[in-house]
This record gives structure tokens, C-alpha cells and sequence, in this order.
């Protein structure tokens, strides 16, 4: 379940449909731009990558995803709608942890909002990564 | 009075704890010294902090409830 921008553990395909089926209610919207964000099997001085547990501060995520949104939406007149789910927990390679979906009037703003939005959720959003190793080492990601 | 500092990512490693509660700090200058007095090891990290979800550049004076954030740098998405 999706609490205030965050789901533990991986972002679901019935996730993201939930996000998908309200897409036919937007009806001022022609174009949508999805962006999903996956755990990719890194190898880093001969370890691989197996899985990222995500950590966050809730209270922080809330303020500043609203932030983000009102930059988006402020920036971008076609906007009309985002939606950002964002992962904490174990995530493991292949799995997917982050959601962004844009809607607006026309496609060129959908997907120059998206990046954008994805951009500002990379520069903004209290979430810290621990990658850890098929070693079942770990490492606090940069 | 009391507030509570929240650690996290590889602070939260380091620490030991998410969260510790300091009485009687008058200002996050006071704060950082105490936090250092307590997790030596703190100094060795970069961080930033936020003080009740905003986060600060200047030395605020805080008041009961307070809750800070020490925070490393971001790396969600």
C-alpha cells in the first residue's frame, strides 16, 4: 500500500496499474510519460549488486515530494497531474523502486515534466540506498 | 526541555540507533556538540541537518518537541 509517496518493498505491476486505470479519468490530458526506476545488478570490485535496501525519512518525503509537485506543476502549464510512488525496504535487482507518472495536455510537457520531476526526486527526497553484494556485503550508495 | 535527533542512512550505521532524544540543548550549535560528544565517529560524514522537516544552514535556538534530522547526502530515485 502507497503511504504518503512510499511503499515498502518493490513497486508492484498492480501498483503501477492502480496508477494506470485512473489515467482514462483524466480527460484535459493527451499525453502521459511513465518513468520507472529499477534495482540494476551493478558490479562494483567484482561484487554484484543483489539488492538495495532503501531507507527514508517519512516526514521529510512528504514535504519536500509536495514540493517537487508544485514545482512541476508551476513550471510546466500543461501539467496537469503527478504521481511519485518511491520504494523503502529491500528492493532486490530487476525489481522496481521508483514511479514517477506525468499527465498533460500535450506529450512534449508530459515527458519534459517527467524527467524533470525525476531529476528533482534525485536531488530532493530525504531516501538513502544501501547496495548490498552477493558476499552479503554491503555498501551506503553516493 | 527535550528533542529528538533522528540519524540516518550511514549515520544510522555508525550511531547504532535511528534516534536518540538530548535534554536541555539550547541551539543545533549546542546540538552538534553534544551528538559529537555522544557518536564521535559523526565527524568523519558529511550531513546536513533539518530541523522539524526544513532543512538549515544557520545555528536556530530549538524548544521542546523539536525534532532534527541528521542527514547524509540524498540518493533516492
Amino acid at each position: 500500500m502507497v503511504t504518503n509517496y512510499l511503499i515498502n518493498g518493490p513497486i508492484t505491476q498492480k501498483v503501477i496499474s492502480c496508477f494506470l486505470e485512473k489515467m482514462g479519468e483524466k480527460t484535459d490530458s493527451g499525453g502521459h510519460s511513465v518513468f520507472l526506476g529499477q534495482v540494476r545488478a551493478d558490479e562494483i570490485n567484482g561484487k554484484k549488486v543483489t539488492a538495495i535496501e532503501y531507507s527514508a525519512y517519512e516526514g521529510m518525503v512528504m514535504v519536500e515530494a509536495d514540493k517537487i509537485k508544485a514545482t512541476i506543476l508551476s513550471e510546466f502549464e500543461d501539467a496537469k497531474s503527478i504521481d511519485i510512488v518511491h520504494s523503502t525496504g529491500i528492493v532486490k535487482a530487476g525489481e522496481l523502486s521508483l514511479f514517477v507518472l506525468v499527465s498533460a495536455g500535450h506529450r512534449h510537457q508530459a515527458i519534459h515534466a517527467c524527467s524533470k520531476t525525476v531529476e528533482l526526486i534525485k536531488e530532493k527526497l530525504p531516501v538513502w540506498k544501501k547496495e548490498i553484494f552477493d558476499d552479503d556485503s554491503h555498501e551506503w550508495k553516493r | 526541555m527535550k528533542v529528538k535527533v533522528l540519524f540516518f542512512g550511514v549515520l544510522a550505521e555508525v550511531t547504532g540507533t535511528n534516534f536518540k532524544h538530548f535534554r536541555d540543548v539550547k541551539s543545533i550549535g549546542d546540538l552538534k556538540l553534544r551528538i559529537q560528544d555522544d557518536f564521535p565517529e559523526v565527524v568523519h560524514y558529511n550531513y546536513r541537518i533539518s530541523l522539524n522537516n526544513e532543512i538549515i544552514n544557520n545555528d536556530p535556538k530549538l524548544k521542546d518537541g523539536d525534532e532534527v534530522a541528521l542527514m547524509p547526502p540524498f540518493a533516492g530515485g
